[in-house]
């Protein structure tokens, strides 16, 4: 199970924005995106949900190619849910009901299942049954991007892309709605594309990275091997590394010792920090 | 879809019609339009077209930004001329056919689109080369003596301003709800019957929502940089009639006069 | 000296949004106000340069008030107020027409114009922007046009409601400097916003909750003090560091600088 590209290019207006991209995305990864503002992390994304036509190369689900309308172009693909940002724009529905039901609707589903799907997916996200009956639009912002995002995973999605989903919700809304989406990935085995500029939330959900630079895709590797060894390749994409690494490395810098924490999870490295942090008197006395 | 909107997308090729004053460009186009409502001869038309085209030539405006701005009203266009071709009264050209056109209609036809055509290419001509700004600048000067009658026509010329700047901005916004619903699964191409109306309200709400949100946080922007009831503001930008602007008008002026001659 | 007294504000009755709030900012002080989704931050400031009314008390700017309607112009010139959305602050059609626009309605003579246009785009760092457009300016830099309009006006108190959280790192830096540059400057500035980390160089941060202050101080002792959870929010790096090491130093905002200077001690 794996949607994979291979050397695909886009073009718009004579401008190549997006080159020759080949990656292959496993199921049941977390894996983000990232890179400068216009370094082609949307583009990337709009393809793979067959948004955005690409004149060149090729795009397989499963080492089958995907559909294609009439003109050439890859169909919109079905099983893959998009989160746009600031999704709470695109409600347009009376009710929290309505709002959820309407994808299923438009797809035929039976009235037996269409509650189903609406009552697991209220669960996934945390929302309360009472809230069915609100009207979105009276809701405050951190519920009504919640609504917003259950009704793309209403469709149970293999693959679901997240644009910036957390900007603008306050510190708190913002780790509920993560977790709850890293949740959902996990239990049901499904794949996360997730893009974002907080890099601290990068390293700290992530199983894999791709880091995009200038239209390119300049690596894909192991959230782990990147923040932890290859932290090099932030800066030749002009990032900054998120606090925790930043803090691993100066510690490193300072004790001449190379630590070795579980993962780059801030809490993990936190711990190996504390550590060095209380026999530093130990080490500087010996 | 954003490209495809001329208005507010001026062109700087710093020619000699862009540094015209507004007002010489307003008022030009005002004449110009009088004059075609009242165009009756080849004479006239081809000596139109001669004023346009040059005019054109002389703003140096690349020919496909000209050409893509004419696009959208091609469909209207045909329209107009079909409906002439077939409903202008006159001896019919080939008796025997159903479809009855005669040697008036087409001539109907012909100049209708014609003169339309004149029209909208001056029309782009002075969006093209002046700047949205200018323009309402232009049009408040012009308009001034009517405030003494109470138009408020500072506001009026603000709110020009503000859709001129927003057209884009709303298209833009316009493509990103398309493109937001079509993941979601409402394409409005595919979708047939009951169905196509009810994704068409997915565009709609959405869109009208984020308008008068947007329309809310610039009216409080607008108040916070003390915009008051708009009136006793001073002005940056102040229009001056130069040599140009003279010789501008009088050129435009004797070539009205010289069409209605012929 | 801005001052609220026992301000109420509510949009329908019944609703409270804010709830007799009273507090005094001087000349000078680099203040953060937080708090979580709905708590009535972004109300506060619209009440601060007289968007909007107080319903009962009243807001006063050394001899002005926002109730008289006489003052409200003389108030937006002295607050400017910088909001979220870069798109939706940028009124006319080019950088130079922005920043003019609030100059034509404060009457300021035309010779004066482009001095103080000037001034304001260099503060900004986007003199060379003068003749661009907005569709061809990012977001931040959209931003920066936002300040400089308002700057344009000779204000003495800027407001920042959540004006970084739309932007990218690099952009959100940029606004940041700015900030503390017009701040050593002697700019009163007043910045609301979600990022923790943006509040811990304040002089003084107020944390809202449900329509009453719950927290006036400085953020050293807000983290220290306040219960993060309780008021949805959460401890900066910084803070979360400073409690894993178990360090007694007062709380700075720049951690890298602790940890070099507390290392060699034992």
């Amino acid at each position: 199970m794996a949607y994979e590209l291979n050397d695909v290019s886009v073009r718009i207006n004579d401008e190549e924005i997006l080159q020759s991209v080949s990656c292959t995305l496993q199921e049941g990864k977390w894996i983000s995106i990232i890179g400068q503002t216009g370094a082609g992390k949307s583009t990337f994304a709009k393809v793979m949900k067959g948004l955005i036509p690409f004149y060149s190369g090729e795009y397989t689900h499963n080492r089958q190619p995907l559909p294609r309308d009439c003109k050439g172009n890859i169909k919109v693909v079905p099983q893959i849910g998009y989160v746009f940002q600031f999704p709470e724009h695109q409600i347009f529905e009376t009710t929290v009901y309505n709002e959820l039901a309407f994808a299923p609707k438009m797809k035929g589903e039976s009235p037996e299942k269409l509650e189903e799907a609406i009552q697991m997916v209220m669960g996934q996200m945390g929302l309360s049954e009472e809230l069915l009956q609100e009207k979105p639009f009276q809701l405050s912002g951190g519920l009504k991007r919640l609504v917003a995002i259950a009704s793309v995973l209403i469709a149970e999605p293999e693959l679901l892309i997240l644009d910036e989903p957390t900007a603008g919700l306050d510190p708190i809304s913002r780790t509920a709605l993560l977790k709850q989406l890293k949740a959902w990935q996990g239990e049901k085995n499904r794949t996360v594309l997730f893009i974002s500029h907080q890099l601290e939330d990068v390293a700290e959900y992530s199983d894999e990275v791709m880091i995009f630079k200038r239209g390119r895709l300049l690596v894909h590797l192991d959230a782990n091997e990147l923040f932890l060894k290859r932290m090099e390749l932030m800066e030749q994409a002009g990032l900054l590394l998120p606090e925790p690494i930043q803090l691993l490395k100066m510690i490193e810098a300072l004790s001449g010792r190379i630590l070795e924490p579980a993962s780059c999870r801030e809490e993990d490295i936190m711990q190996q920090v504390r550590l060095t942090w209380q026999s530093r008197g130990l080490q500087n006395g010996g | 879809m954003a490209d495809n909107i001329l208005l507010g997308q001026y062109i700087n090729s710093g020619s000699m019609v862009h540094r015209l004053d507004p007002r010489t460009k307003l008022l030009s186009v005002l004449t110009f339009t009088l004059c075609c409502l009242i165009l009756k001869t080849y004479g006239g038309y081809v000596a139109a077209t001669f004023l346009v085209g040059g005019q054109l030539l002389l703003s140096g405006v690349p020919a496909h930004m000209f050409f893509r701005g004419l696009k959208p009203i091609v469909l209207i266009l045909s329209f107009t001329f079909v409906y002439h071709l077939l409903f202008t009264k006159g001896a019919p050209l080939w008796p025997g056919s159903i479809v009855k056109v005669s040697q008036e209609g087409i001539e109907n036809g012909v100049f209708v689109v014609w003169r339309v055509l004149l029209l909208v290419s001056l029309a782009s001509v002075l969006t093209l080369t002046t700047k949205p700004l200018d323009l309402a600048k232009g049009l408040e000067q012009l308009f001034k003596p009517l405030s003494s009658w109470g138009v408020p026509v500072e506001a009026f010329a603000l709110m020009l301003v503000i859709a001129i700047r927003f057209i884009p901005t709303i298209t833009l916004e316009l493509d990103r709800i398309i493109l937001a619903q079509k993941a979601r699964g409402f394409d409005i191409m595919a979708a047939k019957g009951h169905k196509r109306a009810f994704a068409y309200f997915s565009l709609v709400i959405p869109l009208l929502i984020t308008t008068i949100q947007r329309a809310e946080q610039l009216s409080m922007t607008i108040d916070t940089r003390a915009y008051g009831n708009g009136k006793g503001r001073t002005s940056y930008r102040v229009l001056k009639f130069s040599r140009m602007d003279y010789a501008a008008g009088g050129v435009m002026l004797s070539f009205v006069l010289l069409i209605l001659y012929l | 000296m801005l001052v609220f007294d026992q301000v109420d504000y509510y949009y329908r009755r019944g609703h409270p949004v804010l709830r007799q709030i009273s507090f005094e900012i001087h000349q000078g002080e680099f203040i953060s106000i937080i708090g979580g989704n709905g708590s009535g931050k972004s109300t506060l400031a619209k009440l601060m340069n007289g968007l909007l009314q107080p319903r009962e008390g009243q807001i006063k700017l050394d001899y002005l008030n926002t109730l008289n309607y006489d003052d409200l112009g003389k108030i937006r010139e002295l607050v400017g107020l910088v909001f979220q959305n870069p798109e939706d602050q940028f009124i006319t059609t080019s950088v130079l027409d922005e920043v003019v626009f609030g100059l034509e309605n404060l009457r300021v003579p035309r010779d004066e114009m482009a001095h103080r246009v000037n001034e304001a785009l260099k503060a900004v760092h986007m003199e060379d922007y003068a003749e661009a457009m907005p569709h061809q300016l990012s977001g931040g830099q959209k931003q920066r046009v936002a300040i400089a309009a308002v700057l344009a006006m000779r204000p003495s108190i800027l407001i920042f409601d959540e004006a970084t959280s739309m932007l990218d790192p690099q952009g959100r830096s940029d606004i940041l400097d700015v900030m503390h540059t017009l701040h050593r400057q002697g700019m009163t500035i007043i910045h609301i916003t979600h990022h923790m980390e943006e509040i811990l160089s304040a002089d003084r941060v107020l944390l809202l909750s449900k329509g009453e202050f719950a927290f006036d101080g400085t953020p050293s002792v807000l983290f220290s003090s306040v219960s993060m959870t309780e008021h949805r929010l959460a401890l900066p790096f910084a803070a979360r560091l400073h409690q894993a090491l178990g360090l007694d130093t007062p709380l700075s905002a720049d951690w890298k600088e602790t940890i070099t200077t507390l290392w060699p001690m034992s």
